[in-house]
């Protein structure tokens, strides 16, 4: 009997891998040759593109492989990226948020290749900026090849005609900004005779503490550490700070006052553009590129008037300093699997693949496109052409919903033409962000503890994560006092917070020194 | 799933006599060896023979990957890799932060559910029932179950369209009302509870009283005109002929639902679920998703809903034990 049911077991778990491996893998069980067809996993902002099509295969002969690429939509991608990790199919390259715990916990176990001190024979993939690499590292191994962001993107979009219109200026300190939102709420600046606008429009924030959203930027220009920061020599998150609670407390008046919009703990953050152009609400503070984004939308609606937009740095504190923050300055890295790529002779050739893709020519395709198709060259720029041919508008679509994510300097325009704005304004748009960046960059608050991931953080963060942006969003809204949010902070460290700071203290200096 | 009950309950005599009869067979024989036994039924073996397989396959060889629930596991590794924690993940829930507030949350809200929820298709069925004229009945029957071809986005969209704080009807048309400070309905945690039952009470309603109108469809028309001959008013019928008429239906859909009390209803709450209301939305459904999928933490994840699925199938045998304490007909 014993036997009989131990084969049983054998069976049925040989049964239930067998049904797992093909339901994951379409049934290739067998050794990929590296070298033939890197499989690949990359975010989408659109439609997907067309395997066979003129654009994929241009870039497969700049890699000199067959790509087969998995395009998942942005929303669900960091699901699907767990999902993924679970399965018995880890693409030979993806895209990856390496601070994720199913990512963190996947690459110590050996599922990824660590790729310390292994770029820098490649061109194309060495690090371009320390501090990037920095970021983008593990507890001091880096596990893939970081995708360029501008590192300093955060600023305030503003209404520019209601500006005029009641006749005051750009802000350039947090008082400024607060006399602005409460002139649009009650001074009436669209001019129907009604109060039916607010200053400042905040959508439900997808992320948790530290994820670039208005309230951390704010926060930020208060003086509170950007994530982590050192106080008394010591590593504190920055929810343990008098000034994150001076900057909530500030906020808090906005909302009691009605200078932003009522729903925004619930507005869904991909209509957040939606107040701002029917005119509800006059300032989004959020990366400068939403202000071309908005720009263009107003041209949408009247191409005649649509230069409605400024974008406004970040601000002075009222005691005059000025703190800015500052992003990652990369977003994700690509990381290499070890599922078929074993030996480091393959991992060899997958990067010489990656290398090519990424080199000036690469780069080109990915950010700009087959130059003569959609696009010529025009100097350091790029001008779109043939736009009405549904085949090169195909190629358009490619790039910008797709192949520009599997860029790691793309888009940037880093090795790659830029993209001439269409119109004067958005141009002079465009020409205001680096001005913007090169000022913001000097008052830059920098996260210490970017680069370590705490243990603890990866087998209990699951339920400390949403403790401290939940309990700033209900201190907003009136739910709770101050002395809850603090008791909520307390609660953070009580719930294993403090061996994440004991732990991520450790981490940093290690990694420091 | 529910349907396909409705014969069982309304024909119990089929079943019964089926019991009744191998009492009747002439004394006990020699037991007939087994292979025999399959030998002379194997068409009928035969005619079984999918729907094992497909139950063994689908249902119960994916069981082994709860053995995850009991180890500390990471994909790459495999199963057979991945290390052996025993309960650790068992401790972590019950001792953790979380538990009793997704204890709580999943509890209070089956309690709404068994409350308002439960009761509500009976009642409209029973009204229905009384209805005399048949167009009117079959239009409104099938006007109410539309909502349940709705997916829950769709719910969840119309619920934000109608009580959003800025620009929600209903919410807008209340405050015209009763005036005061406006209400914000979607997010507040008061009022999280309320619009989760109403939104299962518009979605679900209409389509649970199908089977209880298949039930009152099933009852002896002469029951009725006996009971009038005899002098028995509207209400006398209903008391004495339709209610009894549908107890063992209720009876069975009570212990059906008992099993799926801690299921809230992922979709729902989720889409529902915001910054302000997490601390009542929180759910072990939810929860699960929120650190499986969302955190990867699969172990952990499994071991929350193994609790969850434990917890059913003992409400279930409960439920059905009670209603045999009742004198009713249980499910098995």
């Amino acid at each position: 009997m014993t036997i009989l049911s131990r084969r049983r077991l054998a069976v049925a778990v040989a049964l239930s891998t067998a049904l797992l491996v093909s339901a994951c893998s379409g049934g290739d069980g067998k050794e990929q040759a590296s070298a033939d067809e890197l499989t690949v996993m990359a975010p989408l902002f659109g439609t997907a593109p067309d395997p066979n099509g003129e654009l994929q295969q241009a870039v497969e002969k700049q890699v000199g492989t067959k790509l087969k690429i998995t395009w998942v939509p942005n929303a669900e991608y960091g699901d699907k990226t767990n999902v993924t990790l679970a399965s018995d199919s880890i693409p030979d390259l993806m895209v990856v948020n390496e601070k994720s715990p199913a990512f963190v916990k996947a690459a110590e176990a050996g599922a990824f290749w660590d790729l310390t001190g292994k770029l820098d024979k490649y061109p194309n993939l060495k690090p371009a900026d320390e501090q990037t690499a920095k970021n983008s590292m593990v507890n001091g191994k880096t596990y893939g090849v970081y995708r360029v962001r501008p590192l300093l993107r955060s600023g305030i979009v503003i209404r520019k005609d209601w500006l005029a219109k009641l006749g005051l200026q750009e802000p350039r300190t947090v008082e400024d900004l607060y006399t602005v939102a409460k002139a649009f709420t009650e001074r009436d600046p669209d001019g129907n005779g009604k109060k039916d606008t607010y200053g400042l429009i905040i959508p439900k924030w997808p992320g948790g503490y530290g994820s670039a959203s208005p309230y951390d930027v704010v926060e930020t220009w208060f003086g509170a550490p950007n994530g982590w920061g050192e106080r008394d020599g010591k590593l504190v998150p920055g929810f343990d700070t008098p000034e994150f609670l001076a900057a909530n407390r500030w906020l808090k008046t906005w909302i009691q006052q009605g200078l932003v919009n009522p729903d925004f703990a619930t507005l869904d953050s991909g209509n957040w553009n939606d107040p701002f152009v029917q005119g509800k609400g006059g300032m989004i503070i959020d990366v400068n590129v939403r202000a071309t984004q908005l720009l263009d939308l107003f041209k949408e609606k009247n191409p005649k008037d649509f230069d409605k937009v400024t974008l406004v740095g970040n601000l002075q504190r009222a005691d005059g300093q000025k703190f800015s923050y500052p992003f990652t300055g990369y977003s994700s890295v690509i990381a290499v699997s070890k599922q078929h790529i074993r030996s480091e002779d393959q991992l060899d050739q997958v990067l010489q693949a990656l290398d090519k893709l990424e080199s000036k020519e690469g780069s080109i395709l990915l950010t700009n496109g087959i130059e003569g198709r959609n696009f010529k060259a025009d100097g350091k720029f790029a001008v779109p052409v043939n736009q009405d041919d549904p085949k090169v508008k195909a190629i358009q679509n490619d790039v910008d919903k797709a192949f520009i994510q599997l860029g790691t300097r793309a888009s940037v325009g880093l090795g790659a033409y830029q993209l001439r704005p269409a119109d004067p304004a958005s141009r002079a748009m465009r020409e205001k962000f680096d001005v913007l960046m090169a000022e913001d960059l000097k008052t830059a608050v920098f996260n210490p503890a970017l680069g370590v991931i705490a243990p603890t953080q990866v087998s209990k963060g699951q339920t400390l994560e949403n403790i401290v942006p939940d309990a700033r969003i209900k201190y907003l809204s009136g739910t709770i006092t101050e002395d809850q949010l603090k008791a909520q902070i307390k609660r953070w460290y009580d719930a294993g917070g403090t061996q994440i700071a004991q732990e991520v203290n450790d981490l940093a200096a290690k990694a420091g020194g | 799933m529910a349907t396909d009950l409705v014969p069982e309950v309304v024909q119990p005599a089929a079943g019964s006599s089926r019991q009744a009869s191998p009492p009747k067979r002439k004394r006990p024989r020699r037991p007939v060896p087994l292979w025999r036994e399959l030998f002379r039924y194997r068409w009928l073996y035969l005619l079984l023979l999918p729907g094992l397989v497909y139950f063994v396959v689908f249902k119960y060889l994916p069981m082994y990957g709860l053995s995850i629930a009991f180890k500390d596991y990471v994909p790459f590794l495999g199963y057979s890799g991945s290390q052996w924690v025993g309960l650790e993940h068992f401790r972590e829930l019950f001792t953790g932060p979380d538990f009793g507030r997704l204890m709580f949350n999943t509890l209070l809200l089956a309690l709404l559910t068994i409350v308002f929820v439960f009761p509500a298709p009976i009642v409209v069925a029973l009204l229905l029932n009384e209805l005399r004229v048949n167009v009117l009945k079959r239009s409104v029957q099938s006007l109410i179950y539309i909502p349940h071809f709705l997916s829950w986005t769709i719910v969840a969209s119309l619920t934000y369209l109608l009580f959003s704080v800025d620009f929600g009807v209903i919410a807008n048309w209340i405050h015209g009302l009763v005036g005061g400070q406006k209400v914000d309905y979607v997010a507040q945690a008061d009022w999280f509870r309320p619009l989760i039952v109403l939104q299962l009470l518009w979605k679900q309603t209409g389509w649970g009283t199908i089977i209880y109108l298949a039930a009152l469809a099933g009852v002896d028309s002469q029951l009725y005109e006996a009971a009038r001959v005899d002098g028995a008013g509207r209400w006398r019928q209903f008391w004495h002929i339709t209610l009894p008429a549908i107890r063992p239906t209720i009876v069975v859909m009570a212990i059906l639902t008992s099993g799926h009390l801690m299921d809230s209803g992922f979709e729902q709450i989720w889409l529902m679920t915001t910054s302000l209301n997490r601390d009542v939305a929180d759910v072990f459904d939810t929860f699960v998703y929120y650190i499986g999928i969302t955190q990867g933490a699969f172990s952990y994840a499994t071991a929350v809903g193994l609790f969850k699925g434990l917890v059913g199938v003992l409400l279930i045998f409960g439920s059905n034990w009670l209603a045999k304490r009742l004198g009713q007909r249980g499910l098995f």
